[in-house]
């Protein structure tokens, strides 16, 4: 088990490098660079070129991604470009929130689609099936934004209520910090879990039609241990994998559930960011998302090996 | 006879005060009226989050909004629930007064005693001419300062003494004043300030002799300002503190107002959408509410400088191909058609029925732009790129899709760029765009901004790319003029001027409702950025 995990490790640091790159030369990509719109629509004259050389800009694009790397290597992901404010302290803010965020989002997306898509597989074609199966679908058409944009309008307009537009720090109010998750979480949550939740039912109801699952009915084992030992633990394999996917879906969703519901974390960091062409600021969110998913596929591959041991070989 | 007299005096006395009286209950104000100034309370409203905090390296409005709780300026546009949105008086703010001993000198006389606010590295020593003349030093040399045109005129900032700074003119330039009062850029700042942080980008770096301190900032969260204890203006400010609240999407800033979380309407300046405003009045009668037209134009700007544009025939069809009262009841529900200087600054803007020939343009004539675009040699029509962006948000981008199809009824079929934000501000905004582009593109606080940025050559925000002598000659002589009545006439003139020669196409200026709850007191709407010294001057009386 260790050599495999230390095998995926191995494998995950040129993905990470390649990504690097890609992080850094793609923002460089889009119209308009920084220069230009921190001068804004009234440049005088040479100012571009002298703010450009200032910042370090005018060089080639290979000797600033080197001395990028090389900065990165020491913890060191430079300053933003417009505030001054170093990178790493900024996300270091950021990070707890998206990832309270997203790992709330999977867990409701698990706790919802699990237990469901079992009910779904085992009651095949019953009106529970119809109905779960039903509610997936709706799950899976309604775009989360719209979802989050009711539920923060329709209790105002009723009930004069709406989330907390004010951001509550733990510190100052623990109950509240994780109350203001809730609700993004939650919806967050849901469109992931329609799709766990058809591909827990599918892959189960597959599953449950191998011999060995015959076998297990045959020597009388009860419907609870042959669904949840000998069937579930199999038909998991194809649902972690796309669980590893959902994790980045999630990871994006954030830029807008975090705009709604008013929570400072790295979506709403980033999407600013790319508005002001911030170049390292884009370049050190990115990169900690790559490198968030690729540990998180790390696991996911870790996931495999104890759930199939024959995987590890 | 005495008696007489006695009772004449009597009744003339009894009826001068009982006059008096009534036309103080009539004349003054309700909330003056009402109570006196009552202190505490912390006003939660919309703010933002600015790119950065250095009022000469930008004119975004997020910054200038921010600043404005922060610094003062030499005057500033007077504030209170006395002024009428769309009025901009000036008043005295750092300078108690001025004088101008000849047509290209104005001596400012500072206030004694104001402080900057006690932090590092200013410590609460006193403001001096010396601080006046760094700032707008500072203004004219900053590289890449996007306002700098804005005293263009000014040759250079002298101090005359401790308390007395004197500006020297290049040439005649009558909007000094309005320049100075103008919230954007020109805040004065502190030399120790800037050579402690190197700019003033940081948001530590904001220290000013303001209303309020600038306690802390948290990016996409909020920004918590005190108020500042050595501030000039007795008693003020009134409140014990404000959230400025960063609040983007614009579902969640009305459920916010809807349910108390804020104590003014969310939307930018501090209104509410027209769309929302009949639910919102059904469902909460009792807040405040004022309406009033915004002095922001929005318009199409174009290669002028090339074909087909250069061409007066072409731009003048496409004006008539616009419906523009259409656009406004389409997605704004009020609002007016508007002339070069928005219909919002009342006192300057021309109605569109006073534009003399150029009024005819703005008749909604999709045949007659045919027959126009026939004789400058497009019988078939004429086929352009049409660049915007949809940073503006989704009302802005509703009515330049309602704008493109206006246009090809009229024979012009404009193909929709749609650019992100950013890119179309570093692009097309400053003038790197072929065909033609839309967006808002000029706000007024008095004329000669909007007019003088736009119209002449090699200004950045010229985005048409305009170069006409007859304009250049107008602008400048309304700089030198003045007598207001001439100025006035002159500022007509441009205005019917550009509307005839359509070097911009300018389409509307919506109206807006400000709201705000009913313990906000002394306050009125203005669509300006001094956000600062209205809410130093208001209470809340909950």
């Amino acid at each position: 088990m260790r050599k495999y995990v230390l095998r995926r490790l191995l494998v995950a640091i040129p993905s990470l490098l390649i990504a690097s790159f890609i992080v850094f030369s793609l923002p460089r990509l889009l119209p308009g660079d920084v220069v230009q719109l921190m001068l804004e629509e009234r440049a005088y004259g040479k100012d571009l070129d002298d703010l450009r050389a200032k910042l370090g800009l005018n060089r080639p694009i290979f000797v600033q991604y080197f001395e990028w790397l090389g900065n990165v290597g020491q913890g060191h992901l430079g300053e933003s470009l417009w505030t001054k404010r170093p990178v790493v302290e900024e996300l270091t803010r950021r990070l707890p929130v998206s990832l309270k965020l997203g790992s709330l989002a999977l867990l409701f997306s698990v706790a919802i689609a699990l237990p469901i898509g079992i009910l779904a597989a085992i009651r095949q074609d019953t009106l529970a099936d119809y109905l779960f199966r039903s509610v997936a679908i709706f799950g899976l058409s309604i775009p989360g934004f719209w979802l989050a944009t009711l539920v923060v309008v329709l209790p105002a307009i009723w009930w004069n209520w709406s989330p907390p537009i004010q951001f509550t720090e733990f510190s100052a109010d623990p109950w509240a910090h994780v109350a203001q998750f809730i609700l993004p979480a939650f919806i967050l949550g849901i469109a992931s879990s329609a799709a766990i939740m058809r591909l827990t039912r599918a892959t189960l109801l597959e599953v449950l039609r191998q011999d060995y699952v015959r076998t297990a009915w045959a020597k009388g084992s009860r419907e609870r241990s042959v669904v949840l030992k000998h069937g579930l633990k199999n038909a998991l394999i194809p649902v972690v994998t796309v669980l590893g996917i959902q994790i980045a879906q999630i990871l994006g969703g954030t830029v807008i559930f975090e705009t709604i519901f008013g929570l400072p974390g790295m979506g709403r960091f980033l999407f600013d960011a790319i508005n002001q062409r911030d170049y390292p600021v884009i370049q050190g969110i990115n990169l900690l998302i790559v490198t968030v998913i690729v540990l998180m596929n790390l696991l996911v591959d870790a996931c495999y090996a104890f759930l199939d041991p024959r995987i590890r070989y | 006879m005495s008696t007489l007299r006695m009772t004449r005096r009597h009744l003339l006395r009894a009826g001068f005060v009982a006059g008096a009286t009534l036309s103080a209950g009539t004349v003054l104000p309700r909330p003056l009226r009402a109570q006196q100034p009552k202190r505490g309370g912390i006003l939660r409203v919309r703010g933002y989050d600015p790119p950065h905090f250095d009022p000469h390296q930008t004119l975004n409005f997020k910054t200038n909004n921010t600043l404005s709780f922060v610094y003062n300026k030499l005057v500033r546009h007077r504030v209170g629930a006395g002024v009428a949105p769309g009025t901009f008086a000036i008043e005295p703010d750092l300078a108690d007064r001025w004088e101008e001993p000849d047509d290209t000198t104005v001596v400012f006389h500072l206030r004694h005693g104001v402080r900057w606010q006690n932090r590092p590295p200013v410590n609460g020593r006193e403001l001096t001419a010396d601080d006046v003349k760094f700032t707008y030093d500072r203004f004219l040399t900053e590289k890449g300062n996007p306002l700098r045109f804005m005293l263009d005129p000014v040759d250079r900032v002298e101090v005359v003494d401790r308390y007395t700074v004197r500006f020297r003119l290049k040439e005649p330039f009558v909007w000094l004043l309005h320049m100075l009062a103008n919230p954007t850029g020109t805040w004065i700042v502190a030399r120790e300030v800037v050579e402690k942080f190197g700019d003033l980008r940081r948001a530590e770096a904001a220290i000013g002799t303001g209303a309020f301190i600038l306690e802390r900032y948290e990016p996409n969260v909020k920004t918590v300002f005190k108020p500042n204890p050595d501030y000039f203006r007795q008693g003020q400010p009134w409140v014990e503190g404000v959230d400025w609240l960063v609040m983007e999407d614009e579902a969640a800033q009305l459920a916010a107002y809807r349910t108390g979380q804020v104590d003014c309407a969310p939307w930018h300046q501090w209104v509410v959408r027209q769309q929302d405003l009949a639910e919102l009045k059904k469902s909460h009668p009792h807040l405040m509410y004022q309406d009033f037209v915004s002095n922001v134009t929005t318009g199409f700007y174009m290669r002028t400088d090339k074909p087909p544009f250069n061409d007066v025939r072409v731009r003048r069809a496409i004006s008539h191909a616009l419906d523009r009262q259409a656009i406004v009841d389409a997605v704004f529900l009020r609002g007016e058609p508007t002339p070069a200087i928005g219909r919002g600054l009342a006192e300057w803007s021309s109605r569109i029925d006073q534009l003399g020939a150029g009024a005819q343009y703005y008749r909604h004539d999709p045949k007659e732009a045919r027959r126009l675009l026939a004789e400058a040699g497009f019988p078939q029509g004429l086929k352009t790129q049409l660049t915007v962006t949809g940073g503006y948000g989704n009302d802005v981008l509703d009515a330049f899709q309602l704008a493109q199809r206006q246009l090809k009824e009229g024979g012009i079929e404009a193909e929709l760029k749609v650019q992100e934000y950013g890119a179309y501000m570093a692009t097309t905004f400053a003038g790197k765009y072929e065909g033609m582009a839309l967006g808002p593109f000029s706000i007024s606080w008095e004329p000669h901004t909007a007019l003088y940025g736009m119209y002449t050559p090699e200004q950045p925000r010229n985005s048409s790319h305009v170069a006409d002598a007859k304009i250049m000659a107008m602008l400048k002589e309304q700089m030198r003029t003045k007598d207001i009545e001439a100025r006035r006439k002159l500022i007509f003139d441009i205005q019917r001027y550009a509307a005839e020669q359509q070097y911009y196409v300018y389409l509307y200026s919506p109206a807006f409702t400000g709201s705000w709850r009913p313990y906000v007191k002394n306050y009125a709407p203005n669509p300006s950025f001094d956000y600062g010294n209205r809410v130093a001057a208001l209470w809340l009386d909950r």
